[in-house]
């Protein structure tokens, strides 16, 4: 209930602001060629983002989880970082190394690198969680590694891989960094431009109005996708492995599309910045840098708890199938699409009348709460979803209360899922700018706000450090917690 | 073995989270001057430093983009808690002037800077001069043109940069409106898209793009060989021209401070401001951003003439804050 009432506190400053127009403004806005053509641009390279994201992201776990490496955990962490790096990060290193760098293409280019880890992280939750039985019978039955694949892996992390596509659309419809600096026109870079030009907060929200249709769309094709496992959930074993693929050929070509990723998603954005950084290279001040390490790990930290504490009760009555459930999940879902200026902004109306809360660590961190609780929130409901029913009856003939088989049984199986979704929740706040400028209490940096301060005039040479070390401070909860291989963290043990 | 290791990754963190709440939630009452600043932390608090050490007062500074940081102090209404709104450009101060959220300011204040250069509500005052200019590749152009109008000839066809979401642009072109009329800007931007223009984000990327030879000339704010220059560690080739006295094309803009109403400090305010327009600081914004003073008439940026010589246009710059028509033209052009 919580859950649901923070999630629609936008949508009412939303509706609030948008009455406010009149009625020849709002028609000026929808029914002029422009608003069309940023219509056609957004869904289009929407589509087309998440079309790619989605099939390389599933390729990508899936070769993670099925083909013997050498330093396999660390090459699975390593394909997430790119969510740690900002969407300008990664425009302006390719612009740098490609002169007139630019446009829808090149749009669609930078947002798949920086989109598909949401599509990879999923996925691979959902490999370690399929049923190995299934595996086992399919190989005594001699499929081979396609036909496995078609018939028993798909169906299984179908769901999963739906909602981190999911993830990833969402994510293009409220991206602005990347967005701008390469020149594409969507309905996010017209809502940021018409706060800026005109202060003028009513045609924004129509605008922003349009956005969050969009995104109901999405979920509504997302939702339809999503299909009642009808496989039976017998065993409760997390796997750490799959159908291990021994074939040289094979692991080599997995081993280049890796790597070739990781040249495009991560290596080249940080060579970039140290070279911007070490081509005129300023003293660094230490102290300002740690503490903004610092100030950004607890916000954001304390942002994904309180989007777990948010978004566990509304995934598990969501996966149990009740109405309430359902639609605060929805709601979330929704709310994501919508840029930083428009949530900072909706918080700012809700909290300054509140002058205690008002700029405190605390709204702050409920902010990132609230702008990436739907990372959190697919992964909540399809690992709770996927919790053998037979354990949860197992547990209740034995005597366990329902809170008891909840903390015993459900939580711990469902942890490997909880923790990729508060994973996404932690990196996404890490990198956030806009909201964190307007509501986080006065002299609190965060690397990004930093990182803002210098390329806001162009000395992007003092704020390379500033990104370096916020890919760096991300990297520690993403290898902490994926290190499958270690028997603990997000695949645990055999059971 | 799993509770383990997530209570080995929680433990510390729950006790980090709540030593960090409770120095976070600490009440802080009697909080210094509050300033939301959409100047950069790096040109403004040196002077703030200072002011500091002079007065005693501190400034609590929360930075941002100056359109943002105006749509924010119009969302908080009376309940900002700000004093005072340096903005870096005329148009967002006079967003919030409008709205009947600043002070009126005092003579004292107002009548350091020349009638052209503050809010005719006297209640914001310009701190520093920003000339548009038309930047160009010394080597590739030869014969600047004279007047905007001759950028929409063949002969610059796909040479031109703009910036036409940028807050500076779209000024220009309000003032555009205001001296030829709403169809005849209407009717410059269509022959200037018409001859293949290019768009960019920022007008820094402008002036880069000259240097690398992408476009030969673009329409910026004089400040911005210097910054590019500054970020890639060389000397650019790229140079500052003018287009005819009087020509729209080189009307100066302004950064400005105005209090806001609610304050309760509007004293402390005050004397900030009045520190702002002394002429220590004035110097400074010359050295350190290459912006003209408004107060030192005569100094000038180096390279360019002074203020009191820039051909400019006549535009009241309280007129900059409803960009609504000039939006709305932009699009209607298709440019936005």
């Amino acid at each position: 209930m919580l859950a649901f009432l923070a999630a629609s506190l936008p949508l009412f400053y939303l509706l609030r602001r948008a009455l406010d127009a009149q009625i020849s403004e709002i028609a000026l806005i929808l029914f002029r060629g422009k608003t069309l053509e940023i219509l056609a641009t957004t869904l289009g390279l929407t589509a087309a983002v998440t079309a790619c994201a989605s099939l390389i992201g599933v390729a990508l776990a899936w070769m993670l989880f099925n083909i013997d490496f050498p330093f396999k955990s660390g090459l699975q962490a390593l394909v997430i970082l790119p969510v740690a790096i900002p969407s300008y990060v990664f425009a302006y290193s390719w612009i740098l190394l490609i002169p007139g760098f630019k446009g829808f293409w090149a749009a669609l280019f930078v947002l798949v690198l920086a989109t598909t880890p949401y599509v990879t992280l999923t996925t691979l939750a959902a490999l370690r969680r399929s049923d190995w039985s299934t595996y086992e019978v399919s190989q005594t039955l001699g499929l081979n590694g396609w036909q496995i694949f078609a018939r028993v892996t798909w169906p299984q992390i179908k769901n999963s891989v739906a909602a981190g596509s999911l993830l990833s659309s969402l994510y293009v419809l409220s991206d602005f960094g990347a967005i701008a600096l390469l020149g594409v026109d969507t309905l996010t870079r017209a809502i940021e431009n018409i706060y800026r030009g005109s202060f003028d907060r009513s045609s924004a929200s129509i605008l922003a109005l349009i956005l969050v249709a969009i995104s109901a769309l999405l979920i509504r094709l997302e939702e339809r996708s999503r299909q009642k496992l009808n496989i039976v959930k017998s065993s409760a074993r997390i796997i750490t492995k799959g159908v291990t693929t021994g074939k040289l050929r094979i692991k080599l070509i997995a081993l280049l599309a890796i790597n070739t990723y990781l040249a495009l998603g991560l290596v080249i954005p940080i060579s970039q910045l140290l070279s911007i950084f070490f081509a005129n290279s300023t003293s660094i001040n230490y102290s300002l840098l740690s503490k903004a390490s610092l100030s950004t790990l607890l916000a954001a930290c304390l942002g994904a708890l309180i989007a777990l504490a948010l978004a566990l009760p509304v995934g598990v009555l969501s996966a149990q199938g009740s109405k309430l459930g359902k639609v605060s999940d929805k709601a979330i879902l929704i709310v994501h699409a919508l840029p930083g200026i428009v949530m900072g902004l909706a918080l700012v109306s809700f909290g300054s009348s509140i002058g205690w809360l008002y700029q405190s660590l605390l709204l702050l961190s409920f902010a990132y709460a609230l702008l990436f609780m739907a990372k959190a929130v697919g992964s909540v409901r399809s690992s709770v979803a996927r919790v053998p029913e037979n354990l949860i009856e197992i547990s209740a003939t034995l005597g366990q209360k329902k809170s008891a088989t909840f903390r015993r049984v459900v939580i711990p199986l469902a942890t490997p899922g909880l923790l990729s979704g508060t994973l996404l929740v932690l990196l996404a706040a890490m990198k956030e700018l806009p909201a964190t400028l307007m509501l986080k209490p006065i002299g609190f940096e965060t690397l990004a706000t930093q990182m803002w301060s210098y390329t806001s005039i162009f000395r992007f040479n003092e704020a390379a450090p500033y990104a370096l070390l916020l890919v760096l401070v991300a990297a520690i909860p993403t290898f902490l917690i994926n290190r499958p291989d270690k028997g603990d963290g997000l695949g645990g043990d055999r059971i | 073995m799993r509770t383990k290791r997530v209570r080995a990754i929680a433990l510390p963190i729950a006790l980090i989270l709540s030593a960090s709440l409770l120095a976070g939630c600490a009440p802080q009452e009697d909080a210094g001057l509050v300033i939301y600043s959409g100047r950069s932390e790096s040109l403004i608090s040196p002077f703030l430093n200072e002011f500091t050490a002079l007065t005693g007062i501190k400034p609590d500074v929360r930075y941002g983009d100056s359109a943002a940081l105006a749509a924010q102090l119009l969302e908080e209404g009376h309940n900002s808690p700000a004093d005072l709104f340096i903005s870096q450009d005329a148009g967002a101060l006079g967003a919030i002037s409008e709205a009947g959220l600043f002070a009126t300011l005092d003579d004292a204040i107002l009548n350091r800077v020349e009638e052209k250069f503050r809010s005719s509500r006297l209640d914001w005052v310009g701190i520093s001069g920003r000339v548009r200019v038309l930047a160009y590749s010394p080597e590739r152009v030869k014969n600047l043109p004279t007047s905007i109008d001759q950028l929409t000839s063949p002969d610059y066809r796909g040479r031109i940069g703009i910036a036409p979401t940028n807050a500076s642009f779209q000024a220009f072109i309000t003032a555009l409106i205001l001296s030829r009329g709403e169809s005849a800007a209407g009717n410059w931007l269509e022959k200037l898209k018409a001859n293949a223009v290019k768009l960019y984000e920022r007008n820094s990327q402008i002036v880069a793009a000259i240097d690398a030879g992408e476009i030969d000339l673009g329409l910026v704010n004089h400040y911005y060989i210097w910054e590019v220059s500054k970020a890639l560690g060389r000397e650019i080739a790229v140079a500052n021209g003018f287009f005819a006295p009087g020509d729209t094309g080189n009307m100066i803009n302004v950064a400005g401070v105005g209090i806001l109403s609610t304050s309760s400090k509007k004293g402390s305010a005050s004397e900030l401001l009045a520190f702002l327009l002394s002429e220590a600081v004035q110097r400074g914004f010359l050295e350190d951003t290459h912006e003209y003073s408004l107060v030192l008439k005569d100094a000038n940026p180096q390279g360019l003439p002074p203020l009191s010589q820039i051909p400019a246009p006549r535009v009241d710059l309280s007129l900059l804050a409803n960009l609504s028509k000039t939006q709305a033209l932009l699009m209607k052009v298709g440019l936005i």
